[in-house]
């Protein structure tokens, strides 16, 4: 009987693993659509997911000892509220934004992290609380109940979870769908906590039953719950990649990805900018690869009469959805790639006459990929001699502010490498136009001499993109800037002090108040648990760098990062178990761990800079494997040295998370986009070489 | 114990460093009391305390126009802010501190922006069209709009900025040499840099150049009438005809630019107007109507409207473009309304570009982009009708 309800115990720990891991997913994807789309905020979310988690944790160590005494019912009373929490969460995101700020505007990074904090508390508290919480009552029923038999199956739900989502659910079920699946399981699991018999399992019944029509309820608000910037829903889809919306206001469609305008079908100025400008200079234009488009550029295209036009477009979703609305137009030669550019590219053998980008400003690591040198160099590859490279970013206005200065030398500098020639044209967007050839600046005469007619490059061109603010942009280029690399997204901090100057901010200020947190939390903490926050830092930081080494080489991130997270999550099971055999052995296998961690990371990073373009799928998958296994290995043991009782527990439960909050944290914001791939696997190695000599030195033989 | 102490010190050391290279570092970034992050509206915006650099610079005047008050505090009297500051205080626009009692400018002859472009991207459509105009900005504004275009001059501080050294005469000279012959304050907010553009403006008057005001009109009536002395034209925004919209999204208030206008029309300047239609709140069809019935009614039919059609930008970014239809329902309610010139702007080629003779509908100035043909247009008549047509066609109709 008594295994039995462990058994459930353990059972739903697993359920409540799955409804996590697919509720913070599904949270990041609907913070992603409705927020700034950067690392900045996934990590945010992150950090306070884990972060609150950690506090949950702490408040079920001090809470069950007087206030709440664990108990079955209570655990499942918990977790179904825990269960009603998460679609609420997600509306709650959805929903108070409108409400909080206003709508259509973009929100500074401190209302962003009040915003992320005030809306996850609730289900993040909860969730950190239930985990320590099953131990306790699983330890009512057996003393000497293992806190790394929860450990494993937590593991074994979060591993689940990722998988359901990136596998299954991200495919066929919308948001709202997906929450309600996982967490009617986690209801029923919650109900069968209470063995037959007991007086307390109608009342439970009853809540179930009344959680889950509450559950089927929220389905209802999956569509009113969308935001409504201006028209008619006209179109909703949740791709793999995001979510893509499209809004019919007065016979205007407006395309939405992620929350914001990508394409609108009267935007003839991006339209004729970004094709004219480059195929102008061209004598003859056949063969034309676009990456990515903009509404309307099709029809502009065609006036050139081009033999072929490969257009990529990574998600089938949105070309489905711009066809559909005639945003583009289907012309003669037209081949229509879903793939992503660089693996299109390194795949293909056919030259171009002009390569046009059409994508957002790189401030995310993927888009940054599409500014870097190494894509400048493919891209050159692919064009024929007289060939012409495109693309475009925010024009400086009337002002050019240092940030842009330097955004508009690092790209020229970067393009230079790899053209003789390149011209920046400031219309509505700034326009770099590359090649191995002199390029012409009266873009209005060469289209004369070509007969094509326009209607903004021909009225506009000679008041907007004049001599003297052509001659401005030059003059603020920096010759010594640096150049914009996979390895060293230097894009991406960029645009992440863009994003602040706008909202005349620093991150100084959080950035002080982590380090005063993190430092009082260290100095309080015990050796063992110092070594988990350093694990767990080195984990999830691990996780970060891999996922973004992943996409810098092979490019199809979206694809395999379910694959990445469940191989990370993977590790853990089995390095539970043998840490769980190996616990005797005590502080030494903190130190073996700790070396293989430190040589995995060396290893990996010296394959990823002197072999990476050849290293296969499967030696990232490899790292992720040794750093989860470390990782997993490690709680078991310091359980283990901490002692058997609750409290002990609690503390390492909530180094992992802390430590996994900060790795995140620091790794995503201030080691990748401004010290780059290297530097970035140096601080994780040092880090854990000073976990190393402390647990060292402080070896009690 | 003793390692476990040591680990603490030494953590005690490496985070109080990270602390201090935090804070440190940040020091100079730090910005303002006041800096707010996008919210619910812009709401009421707030003078910047201690804000004011240690001393003075060359780029600094005395303000013209202010008021001493006990403590040494001072109001500034330029726009309907009416900033009260403190020693050591910075006004709302940022361009003014109290020094010791005194209001300086420290946006005096540092212009950050300067550019020769054509009078349309004013727009100024029925003033000496065809005309390139020198332009220039110092930094400041005394909104906060969410959808500006121009923030990174608009929304710092003058010691923030990369700046020419263009003292008035140099300015005026400057722009001789560009061969215009006029001078447009714009791209920021104008009337934050009050002094500098008045006293360009007094010498451009004296050597026969013109002064464009390209502004959000928010100024209180006395500077208006100095300036109007000297200013020749201008295009001044009507962001809403709400004043929570204008609290909302610009974080200033509507009568005061109301009150411009009125001034304006009295004192017999040209003007011209223009409303962005921003999707979802400026574009109810009832509210322009009352808005073109208030211009109607109170500064006559003949000055030009201007709707802009509104793209993404800045904080203003998760909005769709203003639909050309929308834009065509808004043009014609206001020439229900009686406004005889109303142009749609931001939509290359539409017909709303061309302007078309009030009394025969005929095309008198076609426009395509900047080039501008005024084929029906003699003499500042219409040349099918020889209906007299509203605005300053060549530089002698007025001075």
């Amino acid at each position: 009987m008594k295994s039995r309800t462990e058994g459930r115990i353990l059972q739903l720990v697993v359920v409540t693993g799955i409804t996590s891991v697919v509720s913070q997913l599904l949270i990041i994807r609907e913070f992603l659509s409705r927020f700034q789309g950067n690392e900045f905020v996934i990590a945010l979310i992150l950090f306070s997911w884990l972060v609150l988690g950690g506090f949950g944790t702490w408040a079920a160590g001090a809470a069950s000892s007087r206030i709440l005494p664990a108990n079955r019912i209570r655990l499942a009373l918990l977790s179904m509220l825990l269960a009603v929490l998460s679609p609420l969460t997600l509306l709650a995101v959805r929903v108070l934004r409108d409400v909080m700020f206003v709508t259509g505007s973009a929100v500074g990074f401190y209302a962003t992290f009040g915003y992320i904090l005030a809306t996850i508390a609730p289900f993040c508290l909860l969730l950190g609380f239930v985990l320590p919480y099953s131990l306790f009552c699983a330890r009512v029923l057996e003393p000497g109940f293992s806190g790394t038999r929860i450990y494993i199956a937590d593991n074994i739900g979060d591993m689940s979870g990722g998988a359901l989502f990136s596998f299954l659910l991200v495919f066929f079920a919308t948001p709202m769908q997906a929450l309600v699946i996982v967490n009617a399981a986690l209801l029923v699991s919650a109900f069968f906590l209470i063995p037959a018999g007991q007086h307390h399992r109608l009342a439970l019944g009853l809540a179930a039953a009344v959680g889950i029509a509450g559950l089927t309820a929220m389905l209802w608000t999956e569509a009113p719950s969308l935001h409504r910037p201006a028209g008619e829903l006209v179109h909703y889809e949740e791709s793999r990649y995001g979510r893509v919306e499209i809004f019919k206001n007065q016979g205007q469609h407006t395309l939405f990805l992620d929350g914001r305008p990508v394409f609108s079908d009267q935007n003839l100025f991006q339209a004729e900018e970004s094709v004219h400008y480059p195929l102008s200079q061209l004598d003859r234009v056949k063969h034309v690869l676009l990456v990515s488009a903009k509404g309307g550029m099709m029809r502009q295209i065609r006036k050139y009469d081009p033999a072929s036009v490969d257009y990529v477009e990574i998600d089938p979703a949105i070309t489905r959805a711009l066809f559909q609305y005639d945003m583009l137009r289907k012309i003669p030669g037209l081949n229509v790639i879903h793939q992503d550019a660089r693996l299109f590219l390194s795949g293909s053998d056919k030259q171009y006459d002009a390569i046009i980008v059409n994508l957002p400003e790189p401030e995310t690591f993927q888009i940054n990929r599409f500014f870097t040198t190494r894509f400048f160099a493919q891209a050159r590859r692919h064009l024929t001699d007289n060939g012409i490279f495109s693309f475009h970013t925010n024009a400086p206005g009337n002002y050019i502010s240092d940030i842009q200065a330097k955004k508009i030398s690092i790209l020229h500098q970067t393009a230079s490498a790899h053209f003789s020639d390149i011209l920046m044209l400031p219309g509505r967007r700034l326009y770099f136009l590359c090649a191995q050839r002199p390029l012409d600046t009266d873009i209005p005469a060469r289209l004369a001499e070509k007969n094509i007619s326009t209607k903004y490059v021909r009225g506009y061109y000679t008041g907007n993109v004049t001599p003297d603010r052509i001659g401005q942009i030059k003059s603020r280029l920096q010759t010594d800037a640096p150049v914009n690399t996979d390895y060293m997204p230097r894009m991406v901090g960029i645009m992440f002090s863009q994003w602040f100057a706008e909202f005349e901010s620093t991150p100084a200020v959080f950035t002080a108040l982590l380090a005063l947190g993190l430092a009082v939390y260290l100095l309080r903490s015990r050796s063992e648990e110092f070594v988990l926050f350093t694990t767990g830092a080195m984990t999830m930081g691990s996780e970060v760098l891999v996922i973004f080494a992943f996409q810098v080489f092979f490019g199809y991130i979206y694809f395999e990062i379910g694959l990445i997270i469940t191989v990370f999550l993977a590790g853990l099971l089995p390095g539970a178990v043998i840490g769980e055999y190996g616990r005797n052995i005590g502080r030494r296998l903190f130190i073996v761990t700790d070396i293989l961690l430190i040589t995995a990371m060396v290893a990996f990073m010296a394959a990823l800079w002197f072999a990476g373009d050849v290293l296969p799928e499967s030696a990232f998958l490899v790292f992720g494997g040794i750093v989860s296994l470390a990782c997993g290995i490690q709680f078991p043991v310091a359980l283990h040295v901490g002692g058997r009782e609750n409290p002990a527990a609690v503390r390492a439960f909530s180094a992992d998370l802390i430590g996994a909050a900060v790795g995140t944290l620091t790794v995503s914001v201030v080691l990748m986009p401004y010290f780059g791939l290297i530097w970035t696997a140096a601080a994780l190695i040092a880090m854990k070489t000073f976990s190393l000599t402390f647990v060292t030195l402080t070896y009690d033989k | 114990m003793t390692n476990n102490l040591s680990r603490r010190n030494f953590l005690l050391t490496c985070s109080g460093a990270c602390l201090w290279a935090a804070l440190g570092g940040g020091t100079g970034l730090v910005r303002p009391a006041g800096a707010a992050e996008s919210q619910k509206s812009v709401g009421r915006v707030h003078v910047f305390k201690d804000n004011a650099p240690d001393e003075l610079w060359k780029w600094s005047r005395e303000a013209f126009s202010y008021e001493k008050l006990a403590g040494g505090k001072v109001t500034c009297n330029v726009c309907p802010n009416h900033c009260t500051l403190s020693v050591g205080d910075r006004s709302i626009c940022r361009s003014k501190v109290n020094m010791d009692g005194k209001l300086y400018t420290l946006a005096y002859g540092n212009p950050c922006s300067v550019h020769v472009d054509p009078i349309e991207k004013k727009p100024l459509f029925h003033f000496l069209p065809q005309s390139r105009v020198f332009s220039m900005a110092a930094t400041g504004c005394s909104f906060r709009c969410l959808n500006c275009q121009n923030w990174e001059i608009s929304q710092v501080r003058p010691e923030e900025v990369r700046h020419y050294d263009l003292f008035p005469e140099a300015a005026v000279e400057r722009a001789l040499r560009t061969n215009t012959r006029a001078i447009a304050y714009t791209y920021s907010e104008p009337l934050t840099f009050f002094e500098y553009m008045m006293d360009t403006a007094r010498i451009a008057r004296q050597k026969d150049v013109k002064n464009l005001l390209i502004s959000n009109g928010y100024v209180n009536r006395e500077p208006l009438l100095d300036l109007c002395r000297v200013l020749d034209a201008a295009n001044i925004n009507l962001k809403s005809f709400d004043d929570k919209l204008y609290l909302k999204l610009n974080g200033g208030r509507l009568q005061p630019v109301l009150d411009t206008f009125k001034t304006l029309d009295e004192q017999n300047v040209h003007f011209e107007m223009t409303t962005l239609l921003v999707p979802g709140y400026v574009d109810d069809p009832d509210m322009i109507r009352d808005m073109c019935k208030w211009i109607t009614d109170n500064l006559g039919v003949n000055h030009p409207l201007h709707f802009l059609r509104f793209y993404p930008h800045y904080k203003l970014d998760r909005l769709p473009p203003t639909p050309v239809p929308a834009m065509e329902q808004m043009r014609e309610i206001a020439m229900e309304e009686g406004i005889r010139y109303v142009y749609i702007g931001n939509v290359p080629g539409h017909e709303a570009n061309h302007t078309y003779c009030h009394n025969c509908e005929k095309m008198i100035i076609e426009r395509q982009g900047y080039e501008i043909s005024a084929a029906g247009l003699s003499g500042g008549r219409c040349r099918f009708c020889d209906t007299e047509i509203p605005g300053v066609w060549n530089e002698k109709d007025k001075t």
